[in-house]
């Protein structure tokens, strides 16, 4: 009976084999069993790892909820997982890495930026209306605006070069990325095209983008 | 069912206080009964256009500090005995009232009349805050020139910000011939920018001066075009479909009778 599943520890998590033949049942139960024998295997926050591929995505999900309920992690693919295993003591919670979150993060105005509003966001932004002259936006990573930008728009604030500012008519009166500055040529030009304004060299370039 | 209705625009010389003074004739001339209340205390002018400053006994600083009724300050018109203007003080300044009392005041008044139009001062602080406080529509003045678009889209970013939904657009001063030929913003590029319902554009006529000189607003005028835009947004306001006017071209017999004064 215990040699339906043969647990094999690795640097990192726990390797789960099967017997040949077994059902996925029989696997189910054999595993409940060990995990509610309390066995010294069962560490709260391993990862548990069973070959990809050898049960179907429903009885895998089905796995990992059985191991959830008891701490553990469950995966398909041999290697460290990118989730930082929950923490063991809760009173000290896992350091987050901040700068990567900040930059991945977005807000959404759903309205119209009117003259002489502000949008002042750390992360970056996403405008669902348009950015009307006299009104500003500054964000720490890029603007997206869908819709006319006729404001002021200075993206990645705090100096991410990366940054980008897209619009689907994009004629602002002055635009910053970075610490770099452009300002709206003094006659005024149609643009008919979405366009993404980014860094190329040490200058602020338009150029035409699909969406 | 009563509505609340605040002539505003930021900039100043738009035409408000014109603008209400028409609308309220207006609205009073279809058989409405009409409350002008006039907010612009210290600089007052909504009495002038009306031709009422030698009536006004009370004024709105006076109803809202509780010196007197409501119905005491109220002027009645000398022609449209349903309208009425509530002036406000030409000694005190903009301080004198406050939002709650104004909101508290037209609560009153709303059970007496079908509307209550508010002339607006210019600028954006204590006076017209007060003024759009108890206002549950907003008609924004703009003249097609950049500045006055400009601070018309602040206004309407200030009346989102305090939850005045109900926003309308009117277009003052228009001049057909500038804008034909390109000199002058059109409605496209006013459009484009506030976009906000357009209820009225009001072509630049000389019989606006003439009228409020005589203290007989506009509207009242047969053959002018002003006059016509004023009773199309008085019927708009109404609820009913009017098509916008476009000023007919003048031809060259037109210009030349006009040069020798014969139109």
């Amino acid at each position: 009976m215990n040699d339906i599943v043969t647990i094999k520890g690795l640097k990192y998590g726990l390797q789960l084999t099967f017997a040949k033949g077994a059902s996925f049942d029989d696997v189910q139960a054999n595993l409940l069993d060990k995990l509610q024998s309390g066995s010294g295997f069962f560490i709260r926050g391993t990862t548990v790892f069973v070959p990809k591929g050898y049960f179907a995505e429903e009885q895998n999900e089905a796995l990992r909820r059985m191991f959830h309920r008891h701490g553990m992690l469950f995966s398909t693919e041999l290697k460290r997982p990118n989730l930082a295993p929950p923490s063991r003591d809760k009173a000290a919670p896992a350091p987050k890495p901040k700068a990567v979150d900040e930059a991945q993060k977005m807000m959404i105005i759903n309205h119209t930026i009117r003259g002489g509003q502000e949008v002042k966001v750390n992360s970056s932004v996403l405008i669902c209306g348009n950015v009307n002259p006299g009104a500003q936006i500054i964000a720490g990573g890029s603007i997206d605006i869908r819709g006319t930008c006729r404001g002021f728009v200075h993206a990645g604030a705090f100096g991410d070069k990366t940054a980008c500012v897209v619009a689907d008519r994009l004629m602002p009166a002055q635009i910053r990325i970075a610490d770099i500055i452009a300002r709206a040529p003094d006659e005024p030009e149609k643009v008919s095209q979405a366009e993404r304004a980014m860094i190329r060299g040490n200058r602020i370039i338009f150029e035409p983008v699909a969406r | 069912m009563s509505q609340i209705i605040v002539i505003t625009s930021g900039k100043g010389g738009v035409g408000k206080t014109t603008t209400t003074a028409n609308i309220g004739v207006g609205l009073a001339m279809r058989g409405n009964k009409v409350a002008l209340i006039d907010t612009d205390t210290g600089l007052r002018n909504l009495d002038l256009l009306l031709g009422l400053e030698n009536r006004i006994l009370y004024d709105l600083v006076d109803v809202t500090s509780g010196r007197v009724q409501y119905k005491k300050a109220l002027v009645r018109h000398k022609k449209y005995e349903n309208l009425y203007l509530l002036p406000t003080s030409q000694v005190k300044d903009k301080s004198a009232v406050n939002p709650d009392q104004l909101v508290k005041l037209c609560e009153e008044m709303k059970r007496e009349f079908d509307f209550i139009i508010i002339d607006c001062p210019a600028g954006i602080e204590q006076g017209f805050k007060t003024a759009i406080a108890a206002a549950d529509t907003a008609i924004v003045v703009t003249m097609p020139e950049i500045s006055a678009v400009r601070d018309a889209d602040k206004i309407i970013g200030e009346l989102g910000r305090a939850d005045k939904e109900n926003i309308k657009l009117i277009v003052n001063r228009i001049r057909p011939q500038m804008v034909e030929k390109g000199d002058m913003l059109d409605m496209t590029d006013i459009d484009e920018i506030l976009s906000v319902a357009c209820i009225g554009q009001v072509p630049d006529d000389e019989s606006v001066v003439v009228a409020t000189n005589r203290g007989e607003p506009v509207i009242t005028m047969n053959n002018s075009t002003a006059a016509q835009a004023y009773k199309n947004i008085v019927a708009r306001l109404c609820g009913e479909n009017v098509a916008f006017y476009k000023p007919p071209k003048e031809g060259f017999f037109a210009r030349l009778k006009k040069l020798f004064g014969l139109l």
